[in-house]
């Protein structure tokens, strides 16, 4: 059964890492409108200018390289050690390790901003809002992402019942394990509806003079977003009901590492299928596209973290990978940012205390 | 009609959306009668703060290019009242444009010619 736990943390680790790797290094950086979440410039591609952008560029992504390689090795090596605490929390901190591969990216981030200053790249920041379709294009249908979520919550509400002693009937896994396993993932289901919300009601994208190329836009990259959210409440919702139903009959671990097994493999396609959808859009629009947004480089910290406080929306289009991250100069933002600090610092103590103490059992 | 914001503009944000919605109405892009987004959604889809938006619609109420009303919201006026007449203000920019393009070697058939395309 442990070929099972390391099964599920190896399609977690190896595909994600690859992808983030992918992401954040292009092929052909020259090419690219971003490197590492700073706008191209000719002036990066003349002269001195050019070697030294090179220069950065070859670094960054021999690091990248270089971590990608450690964690696919790692992970490899960790797939015929035996499963024990001490593997265990290996495995956790490899997850963690994911994180890693943005320090190159950020490196080279620093390093180019401070190329811009050398050679003279003088600040931009230019936006485009169209009139026309100010807050009416939406792709997102409520019902087909509440509907899933209902299913979680009665679902959820089953399992306390059962656990409570409501309906009579004893479970076969232990008390409370099926109230625990259904919170936990009603708990995700609460995090996705607001986030597909939010990513509904986001600016509209201009790319175009024309009113309705940018509707269409907006809308099919909206529509993207919809569906993968729609198929995430799915996933989660069955999998709840599933997972419950499976520990309601049987106590047996295999049967519930494979439903997770399954569940991991579900999600990583479903975000594979969103990239592909998303790079479609992009292509299709691709030679619409004649105005570009031109955000001041400065407002995002090491590429990734967008900090505006001239900015008042709360979500903005990232600059790596697809999808929005939050304005951290925003309220709401400092809130997330330092509940994201605290969960993912604080899973990482536990674990190594809960391995210390000789809690993190198999 | 789309809007373009510069932040390391010298001009301030409300005055560069009331500039290119007076462009907008002048050129046709803007039609009389035309909806303009409620100060929210404008303000939302820009990344500015209310206050902004609706300085630049109280403007432009002033000024007689718009009119607003809490039923309908903000609209392009059906009737511009035409004074016919040059504003000291614009005289000023006028010649400040005139002066800089005779500085700058610019002919006087090339401004009228941009007159004539911006008319």
């Amino acid at each position: 059964m442990t070929w099972l736990i390391k099964a599920i943390m190896f399609v977690c680790i190896v595909p994600s890492i690859i992808l983030m790797y992918m992401l954040g290094f292009s092929g052909n950086p020259g090419k690219k409108k971003m490197i590492f979440g700073v706008r191209d410039n000719p002036k990066f591609h003349e002269g001195k200018g050019q070697e030294k952008f090179d220069a950065i560029v070859s670094s960054a992504r021999n690091g990248g390289l270089i971590i990608t390689a450690i964690v696919v090795i790692l992970s490899i090596v960790m797939l015929f050690l035996p499963v024990t605490g001490g593997t265990l929390l290996a495995w956790i901190l490899l997850v963690f390790a994911l994180f890693l591969v943005a320090a190159p990216y950020g490196k080279g981030n620093m390093e180019l901003k401070d190329l811009k200053k050398e050679l003279g790249i003088t600040k931009s920041g230019v936006t485009y809002t169209d009139l026309t379709s100010t807050n009416t294009v939406h792709a997102l249908k409520l019902a087909w992402i509440i509907l899933p979520n209902v299913l979680a919550l009665l679902g959820t509400i089953a399992a306390v019942l059962i656990d409570f002693g409501v309906f009579g009937v004893t479970p076969a896994v232990e008390k409370y394990a099926l109230t625990v396993m259904s919170l936990s993932f009603l708990f995700i289901a609460a995090i996705i509806v607001p986030i597909a919300v939010m990513m509904d009601n986001a600016r509209n994208m201009v790319i175009s003079r024309d009113s309705s190329i940018n509707a269409n836009y907006s809308r099919a990259k909206k529509k993207t977003w919809a569906d993968l959210f729609i198929a995430f409440s799915w996933a989660n919702a069955l999998y709840l009901i599933a997972n419950s139903v499976l520990m309601f009959f049987t106590d047996s671990e295999a049967a519930v590492l494979i439903s997770t097994l399954g569940y991991t493999a579900v999600i990583m396609v479903v975000v594979i299928i969103g990239v592909i959808n998303q790079r479609q859009v992009e292509s299709r629009y691709a030679r619409d596209t004649e105005l570009e947004l031109t955000d001041d480089d400065d407002n995002w910290i090491l590429g990734m973290f967008y900090y505006n406080p001239n900015d008042t929306r709360l979500n903005v289009e990232k600059r790596l990978g697809y999808g929005a991250t939050v304005n951290f100069a925003h309220p709401a933002g400092k809130v997330i940012g330092i509940v994201s600090a605290v969960i993912i610092i604080g899973s990482i103590i536990l674990m190594i205390y809960l391995n210390a103490t000789g809690q993190l059992v198999v | 009609m789309i809007i373009r914001i510069d932040e390391y503009s010298d001009v301030p944000i409300y005055m560069q959306i009331r500039n290119q919605i007076v462009m907008g109405i002048s050129s046709g892009e803007l039609k009389p009668g035309e909806q303009l987004p409620t100060v929210r959604a404008l303000a939302l889809e820009i990344g500015i703060n209310t206050m902004t938006v609706s300085k630049t619609y109280q403007l432009l109420k002033q000024e007689g290019y718009i009119m607003t009303d809490r039923k309908n919201g903000a609209r392009v006026r059906e009737q511009i009242t035409q004074s016919g007449v040059v504003s000291e203000e614009n005289k000023l920019q006028l010649r400040r444009i005139v002066s800089e393009a005779r500085l700058s070697g610019v002919g006087k058939d090339v401004l009228k010619k941009l007159i004539d395309e911006y008319y």
